[in-house]
């Protein structure tokens, strides 16, 4: 048997061990996502235009990532519609960033990977960039969205008739908590996996200029700043959403 | 009360000339060029040459273009020239791109005159300062004193970061290992003394955030022997300098570490929460409640990373797609590795939480049950 297909059943058992049915459901909205995933550049490169293909399977992921990890309703439909509002606003910041700085596609570092390959593939490299920034940020957004609601949703199950004004500073209060350990996630997860890329800088002597410019640098801290405007956006929003359906709920009690 | 008041305000008035002096700066890196060694110019005037429609040998149908690029040059010896320059760019813009008036960028004018100027990249320091500051902004505005300590153990991390690249180049990659190990456990020790002080609890979930990443990299390195490697792709790594499985495995540990400690803090802080509030819980109940927090936190945490490890490879599986590769073969050249990454990560969030959640229920204080 392969490697991965040993090390998925190594997670797979431990996830059941742990988590039960939860953890097999978490596995389940992993392999999920990783058909999404392929799913995404397969259509893309079929043709389909990148922005719509991120938007239709970014939705879907967050679905699978969010309702597939929190049992708690209340909760997990708060933080579903407050990650599809910062994914639509995230959209609207990627989309100009990466027509105006023009990272895309590969850069000389790339040639050696790129030998006796046509690059004359009539898929925008840009459109390609887009896709890539928003499908990276969504699993932060879905994590922090999800730690917010479901922190919310107890406190409102406690005390019913919460003010909305305290449950506002409570929401930021929740981010606050998070947003330090939420930070460093992103950064390791980031630069960690960019080793390799920085060893090469700092050993063919890169000036700090030349590194700044680089298409590859730039498009890799762009993602990393995208997944932290994204996280950072998430704490009021999920908030805000969570206290309309509070005040809508304490309107029409049921 | 008035004290705090002040405070509080003094606090709005800092984030607000941070945030202004930000704006500035960014606005000044379309002035820098004296501080490039590379010639800098900006582009004056474009004009479009020729469209050609190609095909390539895959049948996928692209565009060749061309443009004469007005450039004036900013810096240096050759400042305040123009050059007209031809540049030459596809639709998709793989490698190459079209240049638009007012871009800045970087060109190369050699010292005789009958070899041509040419233009070497963009300039894109401008739009990366921007995105900067909108995300140092908006922290600030939202999460004022909490935004900065989260940005103070970033930095720190960063510096370590760098320090520990000089020194993996001065001995040559030789210590991979210890060097890295080190500097994760260094990493490890720094962020959670930023965000939890030195305390027990702060050693509790450093003691799961070591365990839990080691067990994974263990786990991992018996099944890589079992399995013989086999599907493990290491040729086709990037911007390989070294050799290239203990670079794998350095940056794997790296990637997971930050969600490790990150799940870690949670499970933990939640557990001295509820002993603060029940002081009479039983160790085990301790350890029950730890197990369903982070039944909850994992999924979610395995998905960041996760998408985080596989977009990064969208350029590159795409051109694999559209060159006449089959999924499978285009899969185990770029997909494969993220996938193990993420999979090593996966088994590190997994494994912290019972190693958190048990620490956490013997090495609480146990002054509360004495009494």
């Amino acid at each position: 048997m392969s490697t991965i297909s040993v090390l998925g059943l190594v997670l797979f058992a431990l996830m059941t061990l742990i988590g039960g049915k939860t953890g097999a459901t978490a596995f389940l909205s992993l392999i999920f996502n990783f058909g999404l995933l392929f799913l995404a550049v397969v259509l893309i490169s079929w043709g389909f235009p990148a922005m719509g293909v991120s938007l239709v399977i970014g939705t879907i992921i967050l679905a699978f990532t969010i309702f597939f990890g929190e049992e708690n309703e209340l909760a997990a439909k708060t933080a579903y519609i407050a990650a599809l509002i910062v994914m639509v606003g995230l959209i609207l910041v990627i989309f100009p960033v990466e027509h105006w700085i023009m990272a895309q596609g590969f850069s000389l570092e790339d040639s050696e990977d790129l030998e006796g390959m046509s690059l004359t593939i009539g898929v925008s490299f840009v459109g390609v960039a887009v896709t890539e920034a928003i499908l990276s940020t969504l699993g932060a957004i879905a994590e922090a969205s999800i730690a917010i609601a479901a922190g919310l949703s107890e406190i409102i199950a406690q005390h019913p008739k919460v003010m909305t004004k305290r449950l506002y500073l409570d929401g930021i209060s929740i981010g606050k908590q998070i947003i330090g350990t939420t930070f460093n996630t992103l950064f390791f997860g980031f630069f960690g996996g960019f080793l390799a890329l920085f060893i090469w800088f700092s050993g063919l002597h890169y000036s700090f200029g030349s590194v700044i410019n680089n298409k590859i640098f730039v498009a890799e801290v762009l993602m990393v700043l995208f997944a932290l405007i994204g996280v950072i956006l998430t704490v009021p929003v999920t908030t805000w959403v969570m206290t309309l359906t509070h005040r809508q709920s304490m309107k029409h009690p049921d | 009360m008035l004290q705090q008041r002040m405070k509080r305000s003094w606090g709005l008035w800092l984030t607000i000339v941070v945030v202004i002096v930000g704006l500035i700066g960014v606005g000044l890196t379309r002035k820098n060029a004296a501080w490039y060694q590379q010639t800098v110019a900006q582009v004056t005037k474009v004009q479009a040459i020729q469209h050609t429609a190609t095909t390539d040998e895959f049948q996928n149908k692209d565009v060749d273009a061309s443009q004469w690029v007005t450039i004036k040059v900013l810096n240096h010896q050759h400042q305040g020239r123009t050059y007209r320059i031809k540049n030459s760019y596809t639709k998709s813009g793989a490698m190459d791109q079209a240049y638009r008036v007012g871009d800045q960028v970087f060109v190369r004018i050699p010292k005789s005159a009958s070899r041509a100027v040419t233009i070497q990249g963009l300039k894109r320091d401008t739009a990366l300062a921007f995105v900067a500051w909108l995300a140092l902004a908006l922290l600030l505005l939202i999460m004022r004193f909490s935004g900065l300590m989260a940005l103070l153990s970033v930095t720190l991390n960063a510096v370590l970061f760098y320090g520990a690249i000089q020194i993996d180049l001065m001995t040559n990659g030789g210590h991979l290992y210890t060097l890295f190990g080190g500097l994760a456990i260094i990493f490890a020790v720094l962020t959670l003394w930023l965000v939890l002080g030195f305390s027990r609890q702060m050693l509790v979930t450093l003691g799961a955030t070591v365990a839990g990443t080691g067990l994974a990299v263990i786990i991992s390195l018996i099944v890589f022997a079992v399995t013989k490697e086999r599907g493990v792709t290491y040729e086709a790594m990037q911007y390989v300098t070294q050799v290239p499985r203990p670079l794998f495995l350095v940056e794997t540990v790296l990637g997971s570490l930050g969600a490790v400690m990150d799940e870690s803090t949670d499970i933990v802080a939640s557990l001295f929460q509820l002993r603060e509030e029940r002081p009479d819980v039983t160790a085990n109940q301790i350890f029950k409640s730890g197990l369903t927090i982070g039944r909850s936190i994992m999924g979610p945490l395995i998905n960041v990373l996760f998408l985080i490890f596989m977009a990064d490879t969208f350029a590159m599986t795409l051109l694999y797609l559209r060159n006449g590769n089959n999924w499978g073969y285009t899969f185990s050249m770029n997909m494969s590795l993220g996938m193990v990454q993420s999979l090593i990560s996966g088994i590190g969030i997994v494994l912290a939480i019972p190693v958190a959640s048990w620490l956490a229920s013997r090495l609480m204080p146990r002054k509360a049950a004495q009494a």
